[in-house]
């Protein structure tokens, strides 16, 4: 969490300004040897553009540790690509802020929204919270700094307050998950099938993680992102 | 002048669940309904959609002396025996791996589409380099599974990277189903498999021992009127492909054995 002071950060210029194909390689040659993260600002990249990317930086002899973009489709190709993916959702890098100041933040309005399926491999990583319209799938993994909420099946892992946050939730429609974690405790997922009809949630309580039906003012956290 | 070339890939992520057999059989039945298909072999590594269409000793050049254009594409097709709307573009040599890149398999494809109206591409097992060129150079691609749980989470993680490409539409087989152990709940259900994949379903494929038969024969099974259960089903998505609205058999209902499908298959050729 804290190597990102000491690694070196390649950051592609903004949207409209210039294309990285054509910057890119000369400031490149600023760089030696060694570790970097790569910041994909808004880039919206897809697995070949991607793939051309990072050999470009690979060829330097630079080795990228982690990608981070504010586009969640360029984290999933990341992802996909076998890279450490970061969704980033502020102007600070998550690693920068306490949690009681993410707390405070994330009241404002930091919500990520994911519509579509994630599948097997995919890895959705954010600093906030973040509502799945979907399902995800065993095999998927979807980390947050605060709640997880799947609009949809929950069968892969999730991840609510990766970041120490105890009162994080993990809410679904239909809770099946592989594994849960909040904050620092890891809970196998229940063997029975959940409930239909009937949204669940899992919280932390005494350091172990526990599932219950979702009480009625679970979600009002999303009305307010709403309105 | 013809409608546009459709360029369908044919992949799994996990091996040995039917793609090069579907890809066969699939070109057979397209074959046959008269419209001007092409399998390209894109498992370089692995390769043997010659084998099952018994084109292996008709092999002279392949897609390696196309791309080194040391031969023309007419010269690398092969042109299947009984079936002449059907043509086979053999893969090279292993080594072709190492230097193929998704440019030339787009060249490969866009050649292909000059000529034909189906171009149907078996792609590798896997996700790596050979996958992803595979991918780069089609439109559509069917994913096809088997009711296995390692199965279905490999086809899974393969739609997914599908969609970070750009494919579609990507639509689902289901390979040797067994209704029987479906009904006795000792085999995922096919909503099990659609509830995950939430694609749509292209067709189901019963378990069926004369594809193995026909797969050593060199000789798919859509090639004869045959009523083995395999056959109908591989013509059934050939149909439906081709945009006619062919029900899917409920393997759940009725059917409570081989025998009892068979004779639905029977019937609904008739029609």
């Amino acid at each position: 969490m804290t190597t990102e002071y000491s690694r070196k950060i390649i950051a592609l210029p903004p949207n409209r300004k210039a294309h990285w194909r054509e910057s890119l390689p000369k400031s490149l040659q600023d760089f030696e040897k060694g570790s970097i993260d790569l910041h994909c600002g808004e880039w919206h990249l897809g697995c070949r553009e991607l793939k051309q990317l990072t050999d470009l930086i690979e060829r330097k002899g630079l080795k990228i540790e982690s990608i981070k973009s504010r586009v969640p489709e360029t984290v999933v190709t990341a992802s996909a690509l076998g890279h450490q993916a970061f969704l980033d959702t502020s102007n600070r890098p998550p690693e920068n802020v306490s949690t009681e100041d993410q707390n405070n933040q994330l009241n404002g309005s930091k919500v990520l929204f994911h519509e579509g399926t994630l599948r097997s491999g995919d890895h959705l990583n954010t600093a906030g919270d973040v509502l799945v319209l979907g399902d995800v799938n065993p095999g998927a993994k979807i980390s947050a700094g605060g709640d997880v909420m799947v609009w949809g099946c929950l069968r892969g892992i999730a991840h609510a307050g990766q970041w120490g946050d105890k009162n994080a939730k993990i809410i679904s429609l239909r809770l099946k998950p592989l594994q849960l974690r909040i904050a620092d405790a890891i809970a196998r997922g229940p063997d029975e099938d959940p409930t239909p009809g009937l949204a669940e949630e899992a919280i932390l309580e005494d350091g172990k993680i526990l599932i219950r039906p979702t009480k009625s003012g679970s979600l009002n956290k999303i009305n307010t992102y709403i309105s | 002048m013809a409608p546009k070339t459709r360029t369908i890939l044919i992949c799994s992520g996990k091996g040995g669940v039917g793609k090069t057999t579907l890809t066969a059989n699939l070109g057979i039945a397209l074959a046959r309904q008269g419209v001007r298909t092409v399998v390209l072999d894109a498992d370089f590594g692995l390769r043997n959609l010659d084998l099952l269409l018994g084109l292996e000793n008709r092999i002279v050049y392949t897609a390696q002396e196309v791309l080194e254009e040391s031969c023309r594409l007419e010269q690398a097709l092969v042109k299947h025996k009984q079936e002449p709307n059907l043509a086979l573009l053999p893969a090279g040599n292993p080594r072709m791996l190492e230097w193929l890149k998704p440019d030339d398999m787009q060249r490969i494809v866009k050649m292909l589409a000059e000529q034909f109206d189906y171009v149907l591409i078996d792609c590798p097992a896997g996700v790596e380099d050979g996958f992803k060129n595979a991918a780069s150079a089609t439109e559509e691609a069917i994913v096809i599974t088997t009711p296995e749980v390692s199965a279905v989470r490999d086809a899974d993680r393969v739609i997914g990277l599908l969609n970070t490409q750009g494919v579609k539409p990507v639509q689902l087989v289901l390979n040797r189903v067994r209704p029987k152990m479906i009904a006795n709940q000792e085999m995922l259900g096919i909503e099990d498999v659609t509830d995950i994949l939430a694609l749509p379903l292209l067709g189901i494929v019963l378990e069926d021992e004369q594809v193995i038969i026909s797969t050593n024969r060199g000789e798919p099974l859509t090639l004869n009127d045959g009523n083995s259960p395999a056959a109908g089903c591989y013509s059934n998505i050939a149909r439906r492909l081709q945009g006619e609205n062919i029900p899917l058999i409920d393997p759940s209902k009725g059917g409570k054995g081989l025998g009892d499908k068979l004779r639905r298959l029977i019937q609904t050729k008739i029609f």
